[in-house]
């Protein structure tokens, strides 16, 4: 991971150190998943969204994760199951 | 002031049952497809709402709240049962480096677009209970990682590592997909 300039520590990006491309990559599923804070996840976001290297990596993990949420749990039926439900809740004093 | 018997189960059927199919769907990938065990959840979440049903205040999301029971009916079950040894399987998947062969593949991820629904979600099924859970729960329910890990009974680390290793490793059966189906070569 060298090339895309940021790898060297002390940048000035609002006071804080800028990330290397290891200690975003580190952070893709984190950022993605909004469970950073909001110092961190700007600094991820820079640099995921401007790094030559990192970009593709986070845009594919990105559609993997758009393409698994929007699988999502489903509904599925099961034949009789509504029935049995139905025949146990009666049962059941009220 | 207790209402009567039946009218009480017929509101509660009423409000409850159309939410079925989605109590279903959603304890078959908890279970990892199981179907038999999937039903016994189903019937046992219900009976507890229709227990609880005097609780719940009618006009609040009924769905959310029926979910939120089974959720914690199958992880009450998962945690008791969880004295087995833990399957090898797992281990494997804990240990083994993971490979980046659907990006190195196809990095624009067109994949997604020509992947077919229940294929993924037989590579779901497939995970090993404790990353599937994570990646359920997670990635398809939506919770965030302090809500698995107060479910899961884990530290938020451990929901954050599992979930690492189960979508690589999802990426790793999806990429077997599509050499399979010809998508890749
Ligand atoms: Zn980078």
């Amino acid at each position: 991971m060298s090339g895309c300039g940021t790898d060297s520590p002390g940048g000035s990006h609002s006071g804080e150190r800028e990330l290397t491309c290891e200690e975003s990559l580190a952070r893709v599923y984190e950022y993605l998943d909004g469970e950073l804070d909001s110092g961190e996840h700007e600094a991820v976001k820079d640099h995921l969204e401007k790094c030559r290297q990192c970009y593709p990596h986070y845009d594919f993990e990105r559609l993997f994760l758009d393409y698994v949420h929007e699988l999502g749990a489903g509904e599925e039926s099961r034949p009789g199951l509504e029935e049995r439900v139905r025949e146990m809740l009666a049962a059941e004093p009220g | 002031m207790s209402i009567p018997a039946e009218p009480r189960q017929r509101e509660f059927e009423d409000e409850a049952l159309i939410h079925l199919d989605a109590l279903y769907g959603l304890a078959l990938r908890l279970s990892g497809g199981d179907e038999p065990r999937a039903e016994d959840l189903v019937q046992e979440a219900v009976l507890k709402a229709y227990r609880a049903w005097d609780r719940f205040e009618v006009g609040t999301n009924c769905r959310a709240w029926l979910m939120t029971i089974l959720r914690n009916t199958f992880i009450n079950q998962f945690r008791q049962q969880k004295t087995r040894p833990s399957p090898v399987e797992f281990e494997q998947i804990a240990e083994r480096p993971s490979s980046d062969a659907l990006y190195d593949a196809d990095p624009e991820g067109r994949i997604f677009d020509r992947m077919i629904d229940d294929q993924v979600i037989a590579a779901i099924d497939e995970l090993p209970d404790e990353f599937r859970i994570a990646v359920v729960l997670s990635d398809l329910e939506g919770l965030s990682y302090q809500e698995v890990a107060e479910l899961m009974g884990i530290p938020v680390g451990t929901v954050k590592s599992r979930l690492f290793r189960a979508r690589k490793r999802l990426q790793e059966r999806l990429y077997d997909y599509a050499v399979e189906m010809g998508y890749l070569k």
